[in-house]
């Protein structure tokens, strides 16, 4: 196989990574603030803090096999390949992005839940439009970091079948016996994907400033 | 009018409340006052209902607005959203809101920053644009929480001046406050806290040097 060729064949799977990545990402934000929110009260937390616990405290790997090779026998559901990695990458991730929110919460002042108090706002408002976007903006640091580590690990899915940028490499490889160059090249095209959002957070974290004007 | 039967509240450390029975009748200006730790900030806040009580009751005949000692605006949002932002949500009509914002910010004398945000102000302004933000819903009763504490001598001139003009609109003003000075100048009524309970309920206009009365209580 030529080189651009392989080149191709491999970069055909960023389609499949960033809808992994997008999936994960859309479902851990959600999750992770409804988490989040949900942690604040003592019933909540109940839930919440065991969640947290299991889910970062075994690997990513044995809860996508979980999703992905048991749940069609247990719950006789049959997830696709994509499905079941969107999902687990959510739930995975959804752990992560609560606690580095609660982190956030806390150290916004309790002053400013008083203050929307004190101005009669309900506590969806409350959360809405004055809580998280500010807590958004002050973690958003630590959420780019967390979309990098989401990105990098959507190469697990590879292990249940996923054809993603990794998957693509492991092929080339095993047909070629070359193994240097087209893992190289999922490399590259990894990295060209963090590079990307890495400017991209930049330029949005430029946009959210208030600090001084 | 506010009345305040048998009002108690427990901390682990700081401001508690013991049986605190207080009337304060509408249209009146009062000032708490006290050291740290003295629970005035506390019965603020539990008339507020920033805090619960252990036991009592606390009535409120009208609707209260809160300032906060630090202000607590919303450090994402201009000068002009903080202040009409919750009326906004209250679905006040909008070109009815801006008016009646515009000529509040007009009359606090910070027109000018409506698009800035908060942390390019100082103090003195913070402080106008949070009372704008709790005057834009005419509160009947203004709550202040040490409007004075962080600002020099001449803002505090200012901030006198601005919650004098609010008196002669009837709304009732309960401050806290630890600078008797200040409370002197401004209140009909002054009530002085120690340990969480009254020790001195005065009319400052009645003596003739109530500062110096009340400092010999407050030791």
């Amino acid at each position: 196989m030529i080189q651009l060729e392989m080149f191709r064949f491999i970069g055909c799977g960023v389609v499949t990574t960033l809808q992994l990545l997008a999936g994960g990402l859309f479902g851990g934000l959600a999750l992770g603030v409804l988490l989040a929110i949900l942690r604040r009260n003592s019933f909540g937390k109940l839930f919440v803090v065991p969640y947290a616990s299991v889910i970062r405290g075994t690997p990513l790997l044995l809860q996508v096999s979980i999703i992905y090779f048991t749940l069609p026998s247990v719950l006789k559901i049959r997830l696709g390949v994509i499905t079941a990695g969107i999902i687990a990458l959510g739930l995975n991730s959804a752990a992560y992005v609560a606690e580095i929110l609660r982190s956030g919460i806390e150290n916004l002042s309790r002053g400013q839940f008083e203050a929307a108090k004190t101005l009669g706002i309900s506590p969806f408002y409350t959360w809405k439009d004055i809580i998280l976007p500010q807590v958004l903006k002050n973690i958003f640091p630590a959420i780019t970091g967390e979309v990098i580590a989401l990105l990098k690990e959507t190469a697990l899915i590879s292990v249940i079948g996923g054809v993603d940028i990794m998957r693509r490499a492991q092929m080339v490889a095993a047909e070629s016996f070359i193994y240097f160059t087209p893992l190289c090249m999922a490399g590259a095209c990894y990295y060209l994907l963090v590079l990307s959002i890495e400017v991209l957070a930049r330029k949005l974290e430029k946009k959210m400033r208030y600090d001084y004007y | 009018m506010i009345t305040i039967k048998k009002a108690s509240k427990s901390f682990d450390d700081h401001g508690a409340l013991n049986e605190i029975d207080l009337e304060i009748s509408s249209g009146d200006s009062i000032g708490l006052a006290g050291a740290s730790g003295s629970g005035k900030s506390t019965l603020l806040r539990c008339i507020q209902g920033l805090e619960v009580l252990d036991s009592g009751t606390i009535s409120c005949a009208g609707r209260t607005g809160f300032m906060f000692q630090d202000f607590q605006l919303f450090p994402h949002m201009t000068v002009g959203e903080n202040v009409m932002y919750a009326p906004k949500r209250r679905k006040t009509p909008l070109a009815h809101l801006e008016i009646k914002a515009n000529e509040l910010l007009h009359h606090l004398g910070i027109a000018q920053f409506k698009d800035r945000y908060p942390a390019s102000l100082s103090g003195g302004q913070k402080q106008r644009v949070a009372l704008a933000r709790t005057l834009i819903s005419n509160p009947d009763i203004l709550l202040c929480d040490e409007p004075t504490s962080g600002l020099d001598i001449a803002t505090t001139g200012d901030v006198i001046s601005l919650l004098k003009s609010i008196q002669n609109r009837k709304t009732t003003i309960v401050i806290a406050s630890h600078d008797l000075d200040f409370l002197a100048q401004i209140t009909h009524r002054i009530i002085l806290l120690k340990n969480g309970t009254i020790v001195s309920d005065i009319e400052p206009r009645k003596l003739s040097n109530p500062v110096e009365y009340l400092r010999k209580l407050y030791e």
